[in-house]
């Protein structure tokens, strides 16, 4: 298995989820760290960032359901990077209702004695708290909380963290977890609110740069290029690119 | 749940929970447990009055308090269909469970239909392995499950609230 498996998790949509696991998982292949992303979301959003377009394409899903090998869906992107697509059939994973706990153990056994030669993969998860999410927490070691600053966010998080606990009880493991502010708007005082309040309940563990909300990083998923390409002297680059050293680093705020 | 001082644009903060959790698991774990008891007389089914033999599980651990130290865990795995032609069934797997003083696991992944009198035996299962200071814990509960436990107010209970879509 990869050095890092890293779950970019959070059951709320539009919270940055993709934008995150594809800038972050560019600019730590800028950095020359090897890094394979797997698309966990049916909608197939991560694939479509990088410029991979075609829906019939097999991935994550022919491995999950033991049909095909990992090493075998993997699609080279850019250099150091390579992505695992969702699949037309990943929605069927999410709607299993048979099996047990065994299906939520498919994505683990799949990566397992795998990709050994990545320092990080990363598992871009699906705005819900199902089947999918479930694989996602039982491969990860790590979790990563995209967040937005608003209170909503706040409460879709409550709740994602008492999943969490209960995996974390039931798994036997803690979890190495950190948040990100995704979507920022300094202007507003809400933001800075919802900010203290996750460095109260989360101390250590708000990575230290905060991803401002830009119109470039909506633009740039229809060129299928990260924004470090699409504009990489934009301060939303220069935002990934900081936000990636403090993932290597484990700077927090 | 805390509140916010007035000047603040969040009313309340969802997360205070995570701070109580701390507490608890550092020193006050029995507190919490017996608040557990207390709540659940005043849920919507009564189970003092449940059948007979959920008295016969009182009895039992009225003459086993002892907790060994042995972890290893003790697996339960529910049926589809749990009612009342098959809960001596479970009755004498939970009671092998009481006796054996292991941790116990109950899969409930695959309850597809569940009747009062089954929740009821897990209700005061659960509540005499805390009393005994026992761990239990229901993993993976299907939908069906959480459903007919939120149904007779026994989900907080059972601690099957924070599901994930049919896994816990």
């Amino acid at each position: 298995m990869a050095e890092r498996v890293v779950a970019i998790i959070n059951q709320k949509g539009g919270v940055g989820k993709t934008t995150t696991s594809t800038n972050l998982a560019y600019a730590l292949a800028r950095e020359g760290k090897k890094v394979t992303v797997i698309d966990l979301d049916p909608q197939g959003h991560l694939a479509v960032s990088f410029g991979v377009v075609n829906p019939k394409t097999n991935g994550i899903d022919g491995v999950m359901l033991d049909e095909s090998e990992i090493t075998q869906n993997l699609v080279p992107v850019r250099e150091n990077l390579q992505l695992i697509v969702a699949g037309p059939r990943l929605q069927e994973i999410e709607q299993l209702t048979e099996g047990g706990a065994k299906r939520g153990d498919l994505l683990r056994r799949a990566l397992h004695e795998n990709l050994n030669d990545q320092d990080f993969v990363f598992i871009d998860c699906p705005p819900s708290s199902g089947v999918l999410v479930a694989n996602a927490l039982f491969a990860a070691d790590e979790i990563l909380i995209p967040m937005t600053s608003d209170f909503l966010a706040l409460q879709g998080l409550s709740h994602m963290m008492g999943t969490i606990k209960r995996f974390e009880k039931v798994l036997n493991k803690k979890y190495k977890l950190f948040l990100v502010m995704s979507r920022y708007v300094s202007t507003r005082r809400i933001s800075k609110e919802v900010l203290e309040t996750m460095l109260e309940h989360f101390p250590n563990q708000v990575l230290a740069t905060v991803i401002r909300e830009t119109a470039l990083l909506a633009e740039c998923p229809s060129f299928g290029k990260s924004i470090l390409e699409y504009r990489p002297g934009s301060r939303s680059a220069r935002d990934f690119r900081s936000l990636a050293k403090d993932f290597l680093q484990g700077k927090v705020m | 749940m805390s509140g916010k001082n007035d000047n603040s644009l969040i009313g309340f903060d969802p997360l205070a929970w995570m701070s109580d959790d701390n507490v608890d698991e550092d020193g006050s774990r029995q507190q919490q447990q017996q608040k557990v008891i207390d709540e659940v007389k005043d849920e919507q089914v009564d189970v003092e009055q449940a059948p007979e033999v959920i008295e016969e599980f009182k009895e039992v651990s009225d003459v086993s308090p002892q907790i060994e130290d042995d972890k290893s865990d003790c697996k339960i795995i529910l049926e589809s269909v749990l009612n009342i032609q098959n809960v001596t069934v479970l009755y004498d797997q939970l009671l092998k469970a009481l006796e054996s003083n292991k941790p116990v696991e109950i899969d409930a992944s695959a309850v597809s239909i569940v009747d009062t009198a089954t929740l009821q035996l897990l209700a005061v299962f659960k509540q005499e392995t805390v009393k005994l200071l026992r761990e239990v814990s229901i993993d993976f509960p299907s939908d069906k499950f959480i459903e007919s436990a939120r149904l007779l107010g026994l989900a907080d209970l059972l601690d099957v609230e924070q599901s994930a879509a049919g896994f816990f």
